[in-house]
């Protein structure tokens, strides 16, 4: 028995040490074919998120030396910066109004599109073109419509509607930049939810109409859960791409009027481009990535509750 | 033996040194960084060529970026050592960007240049704390662009030299007609026409106080234009494509504020006869701020002596006479500014008396290393002033409370 016993281990345990070696050699074999991407990742992602940590601590100006300033810079943000609690405010209502409305459009459309007896190539390519033109080309085609005395002015004067100039009002300037994101942001969410619409297999949708489904309890009841992987994927991109939100305000107002459409992602361009305070823009920029992982991190935590997976 | 390896090393050593200095003495080339575009490049590359028609063994190559670009791509070249040998500077940037220059004193000093062949206001807009970083190749003030066939189809005589602000403001409101605005303000009036007023944003210690009385009241004038009298439009913080001059050269406003730098554009564009005033004055004196742009060497530059060489030329007569002549700039040169008048001011009314007058009272443009700030602030929270949303005194506040001190 324990003859046995050991003669089976033996060829087991040398077994394992050629697999481990095989191993090693493969290992390193893989390491010289990653290394090319590898490089590339530590060059310009790791070395530069090092770096932005490094920075966030000095008050360097971009010309001249930086010196260690310690927490100074984030103690500024958070007690002494006048601006930093409207512009986060602004970002998160940016991207909650942004998100929800980007949601409800798309999916609508999608549906729309995937109920169309012909021409769904047609639509998807429609609404996807906006998603390949450039966002600054799309931001300053609507800041001739919207500035003010332009076409929207004119527009709004022709129907006799008085309202004041949309760039330059507190309220409205923020609804302009929601518009324009949508219009840009929409058509990708719309081919993406359209493509899982597409997947829900037909026999669960007959099955449900045969035993008597509305087309409302179908959607809700079959569809909808069916497709809350991609949902749940939309929502989480949508949203971390909205609380980056830059182009648009860059063109639109620049932050303004007043504060009124001020980003951390303008905030940070601002204070490090414009004015030259790359540590304290460093700063903030950490401050927006602690924000979007906290909000991706609930977002996963949250998908347990209405995402459904097939298996 | 040894010592005669060290000898034969650096006998070596010093004989490649003399080849490369000798080499550079044969052919330098220079790298000359400005804002621009393709269409500055056949001026500019004439300019270039003077230099080397002077100084043979010298070769200036032009680089242009736009304008915004420029400014983004100026620190982060010079950061990483990229920086070109002749560097182009704009006053109101000097005290964010000096360090990147050479002082030029001594270069000047050495060389026996006069310093008074140049308008005093510019040189002392491209200096900082009395040391000379660059030489000027433009000048001008903020002054009034208008529509003269608007003052006459409105019966007003055109403005004085010596204009108030309330004569400013009547023909604003009368020029104010239907769908024409008398004035389309623009952020930089709230800078240029309060000092003209008489006004200061600074203290005496040179750090912003933009909540002093007299600047309050200065630029409630002003936004009284758009808030009460509506004589204005109010302007968009945005990259706005539709800005007093679209305005102005669309026939939609009868007056607004700019430089000379815009004259040659603004007449090409307009169906209209214009003429050009000085801004309006308070109860005192004119006083007027003017800027300007100009050459410097780079701080980093390897090849200092030529690029000071080249700049002489570069900012020299001859070259201000090409750009003079071109329309291109109102020249820092004194003696060259007739080209300008009579070629890209030629069917401007009033141009040369008003320039002479403005140079006559000009005063000290005083900034400091948070202009940008101060600007984009201006741009960012005026409107709010303008729609009535806040009062003027709020928004000076708000401005003044996020100003570094």
């Amino acid at each position: 028995m324990t003859i046995a016993q050991e003669t089976a281990k033996v060829p087991s345990r040398s077994a394992a040490r050629r697999r481990n070696r095989l191993d090693i050699r493969e290992g390193r074999t893989a390491f010289f074919f990653l290394l090319p991407s590898l490089i590339g990742v530590i060059l310009f992602l790791v070395l530069p998120i090092i770096a932005s940590v490094v920075l966030s601590f000095t008050n360097w100006k971009l010309l001249g030396q930086p010196a260690f300033v310690g927490f100074a810079n984030y103690v500024r943000l958070f007690t002494v910066d006048p601006q930093f609690w409207p512009v986060l405010r602004n970002t998160l209502f940016f991207t909650a109004e942004y998100l929800v409305l980007n949601l409800v459009i798309s999916l609508g459309l999608a549906v729309w599109i995937s109920s169309l007896k012909v021409g769904q190539k047609w639509f998807r390519v429609i609404f996807f073109l906006p998603t390949f033109t450039p966002g600054i080309a799309v931001a300053i085609v609507w800041m001739l419509i919207f500035a003010p005395g332009g076409f929207f002015d004119f527009l709004m004067g022709a129907l006799s509607i008085h309202m004041p100039s949309v760039l330059t009002d507190q309220n409205l300037a923020m609804q302009a930049v929601v518009v324009v994101s949508l219009w840009a942001g929409v058509g990708y969410n719309t081919v993406l939810f359209n493509a899982a619409l597409d997947m829900v297999p037909a026999n669960y949708l007959e099955a449900a109409r045969i035993d008597g489904a509305t087309a409302w309890d179908r959607f809700w009841k079959i569809r909808l859960p069916l497709i809350s992987p991609t949902l749940f994927f939309g929502t989480v991109m949508t949203a971390i791409t909205s609380l980056q939100v830059f182009d648009q305000i860059y063109v639109l107002t620049r932050g303004g009027p007043g504060s009124a459409t001020a980003t951390l992602g303008y905030a940070i361009y601002q204070k490090g481009f414009q004015n030259f305070q790359m540590g304290y823009a460093s700063a903030i920029a950490w401050v927006m990535f602690a924000l979007i992982m906290a909000l991706t991190a609930f977002q996963f935590w949250m998908q347990r509750k209405w995402v459904h997976y097939d298996n | 033996m040894k010592i005669t390896y060290v000898l034969a090393a650096a006998l070596l050593a010093g004989s490649s040194l003399l080849a490369t200095t000798a080499s550079a003495q044969e052919t330098v080339n220079l790298t000359w960084q400005m804002w621009g575009d393709e269409s500055d490049t056949a001026l500019f590359t004439s300019l270039a060529d003077l230099v080397t028609a002077e100084y043979p063994n010298i070769k200036v190559t032009p680089q242009f970026s736009g304008w915004t670009d420029y400014w983004t791509r100026l620190p982060v070249l010079a950061s990483s050592g990229q920086i070109a040998d002749l560097v182009a500077m704009q006053s109101m940037r000097m005290p964010s960007f000096y360090s990147v220059l050479e002082p030029l004193d001594s270069y000047i000093a050495a060389d026996g240049m006069d310093k008074a062949e140049f308008e005093t206001s510019i040189m002392n807009g491209l200096s900082h704390d009395g040391v000379q970083y660059a030489l000027p190749y433009d000048v001008g003030p903020w002054l009034v662009y208008y529509n003269r066939d608007k003052f006459a189809a409105a019966g007003l005589a055109e403005p004085a030299l010596d204009w108030t602000f309330d004569d400013f403001k009547a023909d604003a409101i009368a020029l104010t007609q239907g769908e024409t605005f008398g004035y389309a303000t623009q952020a930089f009036d709230y800078v240029a026409g309060p000092i003209a007023l008489g006004a200061d944003y600074f203290n005496d210690a040179n750090q912003f106080d933009v909540t002093n009385a007299g600047y309050v009241d200065a630029v409630k004038k002003y936004a009284d234009l758009t808030v009460a009298d509506k004589a204005s439009p109010v302007f968009a913080s945005g990259a706005g494509a539709i800005s007093g001059s679209g305005r102005f050269a669309a026939g939609s406003a009868a007056m607004y504020i700019d430089g000379p730098w815009v004259l040659l554009n603004t007449k090409d564009s307009v169906d209209f006869k214009i003429g050009v005033a000085p801004l309006p004055r308070g109860a005192g004196d004119s006083r007027f701020i003017t800027a300007g742009s100009g050459w410097g060497v780079a701080a980093a530059s390897q090849h200092k002596e030529e690029a000071f060489k080249a700049l002489k030329v570069l900012t020299g007569p001859k070259a201000a006479e090409i750009l003079a002549s071109a329309g291109r700039a109102l020249p820092g040169r004194l003696a060259q500014q007739d080209f300008w008048y009579d070629v890209a001011a030629k069917d401007v009314t009033g141009t040369r008396e008003t320039l002479k007058y403005m140079f006559e009272h000009s005063t000290p443009f005083r900034l400091n290393e948070y202009w940008n700030d101060f600007e984009n602030l201006l741009t960012q929270y005026m409107p709010l002033a303008l729609n009535g949303d806040k009062s003027t005194e709020e928004v000076l506040s708000d401005i003044q409370s996020q100003l570094p001190m």
